[in-house]
């Protein structure tokens, strides 16, 4: 109950008109510069982000969380008109979604998208008010060999199990980890890796890291294979659906949201496996499996609710624990750590008005969606066709305006532009970028918890065991690391399943036995030739 | 698609792939050996027994690195290789083209360099008609108008909205 006179507290916070304001600005930018192809919700975040630095904490997280799920849902929208989307995560919605708007019905598509967005964030929130504190009420009592074991948990998680090469993703890691290293160490200021520049003496500004990565690699990369003349697009009116849409639409949503809250809940994240599991679920339990693959409405519900409940699940570790598995949510922490906010159990003991502003300004930051989503999208479809040369230009444009505003250097921008060559070289060579964001954003704070762990019992290792969370983490990071590719052996060896060429089922099924090296990615699993027409 | 004189190419092309994911697996043993030189280069007297050194982190990086470098280079021997990123822009059938990627490179170097003596508004109008022209842009005037508009309106906009000044180096004095 205290729980909810909190909420009630932090609504009352956030309704305030300038707070209202801050809010439908966020909603509005973060739907512009994420329905933009190419840009992607933690991109959008990155963008955007210099835009809170003038304003005080209360009011940029109540902006930010519009931007966030703003940016989601402009990504969304992107995949149903333009097909091919740029964030994994929409991968499933573009699936249907496209076939609809191709086959003229992009105006239901969008709007099963958009409700459903709204019904699986708003239950999904509420999830969040309900499970938050329970959280927070385990994690206050936990020591440094737990948080420790959780951290390294998280880094197995994206850079192991997520993705489709471990050595790839552990090597990202290590990138991240070595480029959260630069600059004097917390406890005994020791400078590492600064190579005498003093302006590196403090770190790399974690705007700068994300702005980099995703923007200056992303456009570089682009730039290097830009398609000429633009895809087509297709034209939409005002979002509707019909009385049958809403019959088939709201089980989907329902069940989206269950699949999806979990997933990112767990801090394994990542809305890739729960849309995936939404899609064939649909399609099983549909009174109209000969739709699928071409256009049907449910394909397009359940994932885009998962994706939406599986963001909102993510803010559970985010805000409780302080750890960040989407690329989002690792740029999130970046803000929250620009007004020296560290997010974590103790966020709800020392600052719970702002906890709670922030939660409620998520419930209202869905609702304006809604409602300005819905008329708005033809104007939105207009974005689509903005040229390219000014689009990457822009791009390229707030980036360097971002990394130069986080501290007012120029030094910033050299390394904006040396960490885009990192950038481009991770999407050259399949290396992703999320383990890179995530180890540089926690690696500092990995430190600081072994440290602690190590200093309580003078050094001696066995202190990491000595919490039972501790043990148990570990060992479900040995059971994540040893029975991929254990199944995948067995597998091989009795001859059954398999990634031959089959029907879907079989292949999102070889999706759960991760495959450890050159394999074929999720995505390419799920749409074969969906690009090559 | 699988015209002979494709197959052939391809077949170079991934030959040429292997050797430069090789490349790679160097450069991460590269930044394993920098870590390692720098973390050898600390000194630093353990006042307190029980306090974690600032040398354990960065010999563990190097060290994973390193493992990382030795696999990758294995993996990629053996036939292994990643696919590029893929996305809505991106026609993987090019090659890259090599001329864009280093014209946005050196006009973000210019940018930076250039900061304190052209200000903020011409460098940042520059380098997005720069960029506008690498990226095949053919307009030359509207470019330029967009890229003017853009940076004067954000320079009004960080000073007036966000209450931040960008330098305005030249225009000091117009702005």
């Amino acid at each position: 109950m205290e729980n909810l006179t909190l909420l009630m507290e932090g609504f009352g916070n956030a309704l305030t008109l300038q707070n209202l304001l801050f809010a439908l600005i966020g909603v509005l930018l973060g739907t512009a510069v994420g329905v933009l192809p190419g840009i992607g919700p933690a991109m959008t975040v990155a963008l955007l982000l210099p835009l809170t630095y003038a304003l005080d904490v209360t009011g940029s997280l109540i902006m930010f969380a519009g931007i966030y799920y703003g940016g989601m849902y402009g990504g969304s929208t992107t995949s149903i008109l333009l097909n091919t989307p740029g964030e994994s995560s929409s991968v499933v919605t573009a699936l249907e979604g496209n076939k609809m708007a191709k086959a003229g019905r992009g105006a239901q598509a969008l709007a099963t998208a958009a409700i459903g967005s709204f019904v699986a964030g708003t239950l999904a929130t509420g999830a969040l008010v309900l499970v938050a504190p329970f959280i927070v009420a385990i994690a206050i009592g936990l020591g440094a060999p737990s948080y420790f074991a959780l951290m390294v948990f998280a880094f197995v998680a994206v850079s192991a199990v997520l993705g489709s090469s471990r050595i790839r993703g552990l090597a990202s890691l290590f990138i991240g980890l070595t480029i959260g290293l630069v600059g004097l160490d917390a406890t005994t200021g020791q400078a590492r890796l600064t190579f005498g520049q003093p302006l590196l003496s403090g770190g790399i500004d974690v705007v700068v890291i994300a702005v980099a990565l995703f923007a200056v690699g992303e456009a570089l990369w682009i730039a290097a294979h830009l398609r000429h003349g633009t895809p087509p697009t297709i034209p939409v009116g005002v979002p509707w659906m019909g009385k049958d849409d809403w019959k088939r639409s709201w089980k989907p949503w329902l069940r989206g949201t269950v699949i999806g809250f979990p997933f990112g809940a767990i801090p394994a994240g990542g809305a890739e496996i729960p849309t995936f599991l939404s899609y064939v679920a649909e399609k099983k339990l549909s009174k109209h499996p000969e739709q699928f693959g071409h256009g049907a409405i449910e394909g397009v519900a359940g994932p885009e609710a998962a994706n939406n409940a599986s963001a909102a699940g993510t803010l559970v570790p985010l805000l409780t624990l302080g750890l960040p598995t989407t690329a989002t949510a690792a740029v999130m922490i970046a803000a929250f750590n620009q007004y020296g906010i560290h997010p974590g159990p103790m966020l709800f003991q020392t600052e719970p008005v702002l906890v709670w502003t922030l939660i409620a300004s998520l419930f209202i930051g869905n609702t304006l969606l809604l409602a300005l989503n819905l008329p708005l999208a033809p104007l939105w479809a207009k974005l689509l066709r903005i040229p390219r040369p000014y689009l990457y230009a822009g791009i390229l444009f707030f980036a360097t305006l971002g990394a130069y505003a986080a501290g007012m250097q120029t030094f910033n921008i050299l390394i904006l532009l040396l960490l885009g060559a990192l950038g481009y070289m991770a999407r050259r060579f399949g290396f992703p970028v999320l383990p890179i964001i995530v180890g540089a954003i926690l690696g500092p704070e990995m430190e600081r918890q072994l440290r602690r762990a190590l200093q309580i019992s003078a050094g001696d290792p066995a202190a990491l065991l000595s919490e039972p969370l501790a043990v148990v983490v570990y060992t479900v990071i040995v059971v994540f690391l040893v029975v991929p590719p254990l199944v995948k052996a067995l597998r091989r060896r009795f001859g059954g399943g398999g990634p031959t060429a089959g029907p879907p089922e079989d292949q999102f099924d070889a999706f759960g036995t991760q495959t450890s090296d050159g394999s074929a990615r999720v995505i390419q699993a799920v749409r074969p030739n969906s690009r090559r027409k | 698609m699988s015209s002979p004189s494709s197959e052939a190419a391809s077949g170079f092309r991934a030959r040429l792939r292997g050797r430069s994911e090789l490349g790679v697996a160097a450069l991460l043993a590269g930044i394993a050996i920098v870590i390692a030189v720098d973390t050898a280069n600390i000194r630093h007297t353990a006042i307190n027994a029980g306090v974690m050194g600032p040398q354990v982190v960065p010999t563990i990086i190097a060290t994973g690195l390193a493992l990382c470098a030795i696999a990758l280079a294995i993996s990629v021997l053996r036939g292994g290789h990643a696919d590029a990123e893929d996305g809505e822009d991106i026609d993987l059938s090019q090659k890259a083209h090599w001329p864009t990627v280093f014209g946005l490179g050196a006009l973000i170097l210019v940018f930076a360099l250039s900061m304190d003596f052209l200000g903020f508004v011409i460098g940042s109008a520059l380098l997005f008609y720069g960029s506008a022209l690498l990226l095949g842009s053919r307009r030359f005037v509207w470019a330029l108008v967009i890229g003017i508009l853009l940076a004067v309106g954000t320079f009004y906009g960080f000073v007036l909205g966000l209450g931040i000044n960008l330098p305005a180096g030249l225009l000091t004095g117009i702005l």
